[in-house]
């Protein structure tokens, strides 16, 4: 196998076979539970206990689950609205940035600083802000919740893709006769576009599954819950099938997302 | 002269303590072939870019029919540059990136689509017209670059470094293409090249650029007979230089022989030069040599003799046509006397 020839000189076949059992080792740590989630939500009895046959039945429960669907509206409401935003402002404040990158490294700092400090501290700051504001809260506060992070994510995908780019054609445009605003319309959002989406299907998938900045911006009450806070609510009585169900599918608009992102922008994740 | 097409007036550009430009100032005509020759690092983009309006001027004034331009953005200026980079739009076809110019201003569609069609056809790219610039070689890049520029039939358009990228054959080529298609269109080029060659193909005036400023403008004859600097005449062409100093019989070489000049520049002479296709074998001109052949350098039409003398420390060149190289069968070794006459005979100061 390439494998075992591309490996460092001294690996002989014997490491060779013990870094395979790790590496099969840590992937079985990573992959079963969620094989387990997966093959339980379509277990026909519903128990964790015995494997009773195969059946989407919890699939159709949660459809007749006035709960779910209601917080599966407000996700994808705060998903969309999110990522619009934060995708269009993203990518403005990295074309922006980087237009002005003698600025020096302490704007990317500051910009990139969402990403970094912990949820639960961005969740409290937040909550206080909008507190301080008297905002009322609701689903437009996630909203813009979501947005602070999102904009981080978007705007680091969009500026690796800026690393390789032309400016030239900048120039050209211009000398061509192109407006600044024809300029970005016709030559710099497009030749971006693919790192755009990109960074759009991130912040998507962040946000469908966010749930600690939700959970605290969300404000009082039932009407604003989203499915990660569903979810949360309804497995303080156990582990049901159905939250099996929901959290396969949740799941696998996340890496749906997620692998329409990676192929669009080759040059990976931030921090890759 | 106040009726000029293009009037650059004392035009300076400063970055930091950098002086790329330093207080240049030409007149340019109506459809005139001007290049821009100089050194690596002598101000040429620069001076392009601040007329294609991608520098602010440090000082001076850019003037075209009459009016102002400096303070015109590139976008509003009737004034068309070609990237030496090409930067062609990658995500445009090559039809695409030619029309965007004409979209910019506003034409009608079908007016944009017959005047696309049309250089399609003058630049011989009609059957790729539906291709992505890397889908292209170097060569049809640099036709399309050409095209998205000249379609917009600009008042001047200006080329930095056009041929650059490409292959010595299709330089030559692109080099009469280029003079076609500027006599063609009726507009004034600017080309800036850093190869003399090109630059005396294309050229119907050349300004010679060094350190920002400007050295000497003319004709390619003007520059390549009667250059004002050693630079000049080093940086055109071949040329031999022969030490001498200045004494009451007039210029003395090494060997104490006089060498009579009609073209002394400046003051304080202290360097003799002459082109290798003035020499003559023989002792029949008013100024002669006698040296060794040590080389022979055979280029087709004509044969470079490397003669060493006691004139100077490097060989004198010599150029002989395959004609009278085939009589005269010189060989490794061989002594020989060359003579050249006093009108093309040139001084410069040291
Ligand atoms: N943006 C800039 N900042 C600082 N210095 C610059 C800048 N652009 C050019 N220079 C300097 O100005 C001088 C002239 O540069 P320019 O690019 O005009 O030369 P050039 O004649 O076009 O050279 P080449 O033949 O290598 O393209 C150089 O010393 C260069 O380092
Ligand atoms: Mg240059």
């Amino acid at each position: 196998m390439p494998l075992a020839e591309s490996g460092p000189p001294m690996a002989d076949r014997n490491t060779f076979r013990l870094m395979l059992l790790i590496l099969g080792v840590v992937f079985a740590f990573l992959y079963i539970p969620i094989s387990v989630l997966v093959g339980l939500s379509f277990n026909e009895g519903g128990l964790p206990t015995a494997w009773t046959g195969f059946s989407t039945k919890w699939y159709g429960a949660l459809l007749e689950n006035d709960d779910i669907l209601k917080a599966a509206g407000n996700t994808l409401i705060v998903a969309v609205f999110s990522t619009l935003l934060s995708t269009i402002l993203g990518t403005l404040l990295a074309v922006g940035v980087e237009i002005r990158r003698r600025n020096g490294k302490w704007l990317e700092t500051v910009i990139f600083a969402p990403m970094i400090i912990p949820d639960i501290v961005l969740a409290i700051a937040l909550l206080s802000m909008f507190s301080l504001m008297g905002v009322k809260m609701g689903l437009h506060t996630i909203i813009v919740s979501h947005v602070v992070f999102n904009l981080a994510f978007v705007c680091a995908v969009v500026r690796a893709r800026l690393k390789s780019f032309d400016w030239s054609i900048v120039e050209a445009s211009a000398d061509l006769g192109g407006s600044t605003l024809n300029t970005l319309r016709r030559v710099v959002i497009p030749v971006l576009m693919p790192a755009i989406i990109a960074g759009a299907l991130l912040a998507f998938t962040l946000s469908v599954d966010e749930f600690i900045i939700a959970f605290f911006t969300a404000g009082a009450g039932r009407s604003s819950i989203t499915l990660p806070m569903q979810i949360f609510a309804m497995i303080r009585f156990g582990v049901t099938p159905e939250i099996n169900a929901l959290a396969t599918l949740v799941m696998s608009v996340s890496v749906v997302a997620l692998a329409l992102s990676q192929r669009l922008n080759k040059g990976g994740l931030p921090g890759q | 002269m106040s009726d000029a097409f293009l009037s650059i007036k004392d035009v300076n550009k400063t970055f930091g303590s950098v002086h790329a430009v330093d207080g240049v100032s030409l007149d340019i005509h109506e459809n005139e072939f001007f290049a821009l020759l100089g050194a690596s690092g002598s101000g040429k983009t620069t001076l392009l870019r601040m007329l294609a309006g991608f520098e602010d001027l440090s000082g001076g004034d850019v003037v075209l029919e009459g009016a102002s331009i400096a303070a015109l953005p590139p976008n509003r200026r009737p004034v068309n540059l070609m990237f030496q980079s090409y930067a062609l739009f990658p995500h445009m076809t090559v039809a695409q990136n030619i029309a965007y110019g004409l979209e910019m201003d506003r034409l009608p569609r079908a007016e944009i689509t017959s005047r696309v069609a049309e250089i399609l056809e003058v630049i011989q790219l009609g059957h790729l017209a539906k291709r992505k610039p890397d889908q292209l070689s170097g060569g049809q890049k640099q036709r399309v670059a050409l095209a998205r520029a000249l379609v917009k039939r600009p008042k001047v358009l200006l080329l930095d470094e056009p041929l650059g990228a490409l292959d010595k054959k299709l330089r030559s080529e692109m080099q009469l293409e280029l003079k076609r298609l500027q006599h063609e269109f009726g507009i004034t080029f600017i080309v800036v090249t850093h190869d003399q060659e090109e630059a005396l193909v294309m050229a119907d005036r050349i300004a010679i650029m060094r350190d920002g400023g400007l050295l000497q403008v003319g004709t390619p004859q003007d520059i390549y007979e009667a250059p004002e600097t050693r630079f000049a005449a080093d940086f055109i062409g071949v040329m031999n230089f022969l030490p001498v100093t200045a004494g009451d019989q007039g210029f003395v070489a090494r060997d104490g022989s006089v060498i009579l000049a009609d073209r002394v520049n400046g003051t304080g002479g202290a360097i003799a030069a002459v082109r290798p296709e003035r020499l003559v074998l023989g002792d029949r001109g008013q100024n002669t040599l006698r040296g060794t052949v040590t080389n022979t350098a055979y280029h087709g039409l004509d044969l470079l003799l490397h003669i060493t003398t006691r004139l100077s420390d490097t060989p004198v060149i010599a150029r002989m046509t395959a004609e009278m190289a085939d009589h005269l069968r010189p060989e490794m070794g061989q002594e020989i006397t060359l003579s050249w006459s006093a009108k093309d005979t040139h001084i410069f100061p040291a």
